[in-house]
């Protein structure tokens, strides 16, 4: 369909109002809107995680099921929980300090916990990657201000023509074409031919945050059909 | 000043000793090793003894990762049951073999050396376990010798040698939302080079020679070394030692036999 999108959004935080302003907004487009994604992130510390996931995990009718995948916060909390590598958590606690680890462990009790352990890494459609921070780490924070190089080294790991990412909360829209490269290898069995390289402009899309500034909240519609992306700005 | 660059050594102490008189007959200044100095081969601790006697400095590899934290990487090392199968047992053997003055060396190595304009890693700056694959993608292979703000970038872990010289990259990023109006700006890249040293011990060309290189740090030259030994020797040892003698047979053969990793850009998550 032409006038498909997707609904993208990343960083709820336990703003459990903010999410409802986006529910409200994509009601509103329902007509058009055939899919909606959570890049992650959806627990923090400021608001109430239970409310929110509870919310996300029961969508009123004529809602869409939301896609889910994990972001930082809630990978600190299977960190927290003994799940993942990292038993104290050192990120989460550099972050927020042991008072605020605390209150993570609190928000979420052992059932929530399970259910987390069952999201999504991140989501391959088309050809997008839709994810957290990149397939380098749940923590990668891609922004503007991130070295050419490095972004065109996430696309390439992603596979994907379009990359969309929540982790720095940023709204961005950036293109970026690898233009050119020589590339000369030596074996033991001599020189081997110069190998030119060069590809096509591929995406890098920051689709906001919806919890994190009090009163406004972002998310992304894109339209696969005509490779399009409307950033979208809620106030509730 | 000449350099050699010798990595996974694996144990393999007849590979060693013929490596070691090579560089000395061509009069290298200092020697960097990039690890990988134990598992699969019959002589782990006489090549850690061996290289501290010398006092190389040393990053530490996979192999010397797994004898000081156990095996836990996730499953991206190994390629198939089979492959995962057997190198347990040569990691379960190694692991039992070696000396505990050994294991607490292999703790103390670091990840990365860094001298004036080279860096020296195991596997890639990411991690031990990436291979950095003379067809890896020619930006992501940029991005890694960027990363570490070195020129060159010397490496192991494949067990082929190869130098892969990457010029004039050039990247272009526009943004047409979210930042201060579109803006359209271009990046241009210097001269960079990867170098990997092969292996020493395990070597996997198609010949059962060891490799390393040489590298002159006054003119940029790299010399790939192929050097002949007593393979055999080696061979009979991890047989006698109760390795798993498909060790011995690719020792002779100087091929991987299916122990590529299905994706070697992937960062492992221990």
């Amino acid at each position: 369909m032409i006038n498909s999108y997707w609904a993208i959004c990343s960083g709820i935080e336990g703003n459990l109002a903010a999410y409802e302003a986006v529910l409200a907004s994509i009601k509103q487009q329902s007509d058009t809107i055939s899919d909606l994604y959570i890049l992650g992130d959806f627990l923090g510390l400021q608001g109430n995680n239970r409310a929110v996931i509870e919310r996300i995990q029961s969508p009123k009718v004529g809602e869409l099921t939301p896609q889910i995948c994990l972001g930082w916060w809630e990978e600190q909390c299977l960190n927290l929980h003994g799940l993942r590598g990292s038993l104290d958590a050192p990120e989460l606690v550099a972050k927020v300090g042991t008072d605020g680890a605390k209150l993570l462990w609190e928000s979420i009790d052992w059932e929530l916990v399970q259910w987390l352990r069952t999201l999504h890494f991140g989501f391959h459609e088309l050809d997008c990657l839709l994810i957290h921070g990149s397939t380098v780490s749940y923590a990668d924070e891609l922004t503007l201000d991130t070295p050419a190089i490095q972004l065109c080294d996430r696309l390439i790991r992603a596979d994907a023509n379009n990359l969309f990412c929540g982790r720095s909360g940023l709204v961005f829209e950036c293109w970026v074409e690898p233009k050119q490269l020589q590339s000369q290898i030596t074996t033991l069995d001599g020189p081997q031919t110069l190998h030119e390289q060069g590809k096509s402009p591929r995406r890098i899309v920051g689709v906001g945050n919806v919890g994190r500034t009090k009163g406004q909240g972002n998310y992304v519609l894109y339209n696969p059909a005509t490779d399009t992306v409307q950033f979208k700005t809620v106030c509730y | 000043m000449k350099l050699a660059v010798i990595s996974c050594i694996h144990g393999n102490l007849e590979a060693l000793n013929a490596v070691l008189s090579d560089i000395d007959q061509h009069k290298a200044d200092q020697i960097y090793c990039l690890g990988d100095l134990v598992g699969y081969g019959p002589h782990p601790n006489a090549v850690v003894e061996m290289i501290r006697s010398l006092d190389i400095p040393t990053c530490q590899g996979c192999w010397d990762e797994d004898i000081v934290e156990g095996l836990n990487a996730c499953e991206c090392s190994y390629p198939s049951i089979l492959a995962e199968n057997r190198g347990r047992a040569a990691h379960e053997w190694t692991n039992a073999a070696i000396h505990p003055e050994v294991r607490e060396y292999l703790s103390t190595l670091p990840l990365t050396i860094r001298e004036s304009n080279l860096c020296f890693v195991h596997g890639s700056p990411n991690s031990q376990h990436e291979y950095l694959l003379p067809s890896m993608d020619g930006f992501a292979a940029l991005e890694r010798v960027l990363s570490t703000e070195a020129d060159v970038l010397f490496c192991g872990h494949t067990h082929v040698p190869y130098v892969r010289d990457l010029n004039e990259g050039t990247i272009s990023v526009r943004v047409t939302q979210g930042g201060d109006g579109k803006t359209d700006r271009q990046f241009t890249m210097p001269l960079k080079r990867i170098i990997n040293a092969g292996s020493v011990g395990e070597p996997r060309h198609g010949r059962p020679n060891a490799t390393y290189v040489l590298y002159d740090t006054e003119t940029t030259q790299v010399t790939l070394r192929e050097v002949p030994y007593d393979y055999q020797r080696t061979c009979a040892a991890i047989i006698e030692k109760g390795l798993p003698p498909i060790f011995a047979w690719r020792l002779a053969q100087g091929l991987e036999f299916a122990e590529r990793a299905d994706d070697p850009s992937h960062v492992c998550q221990r």
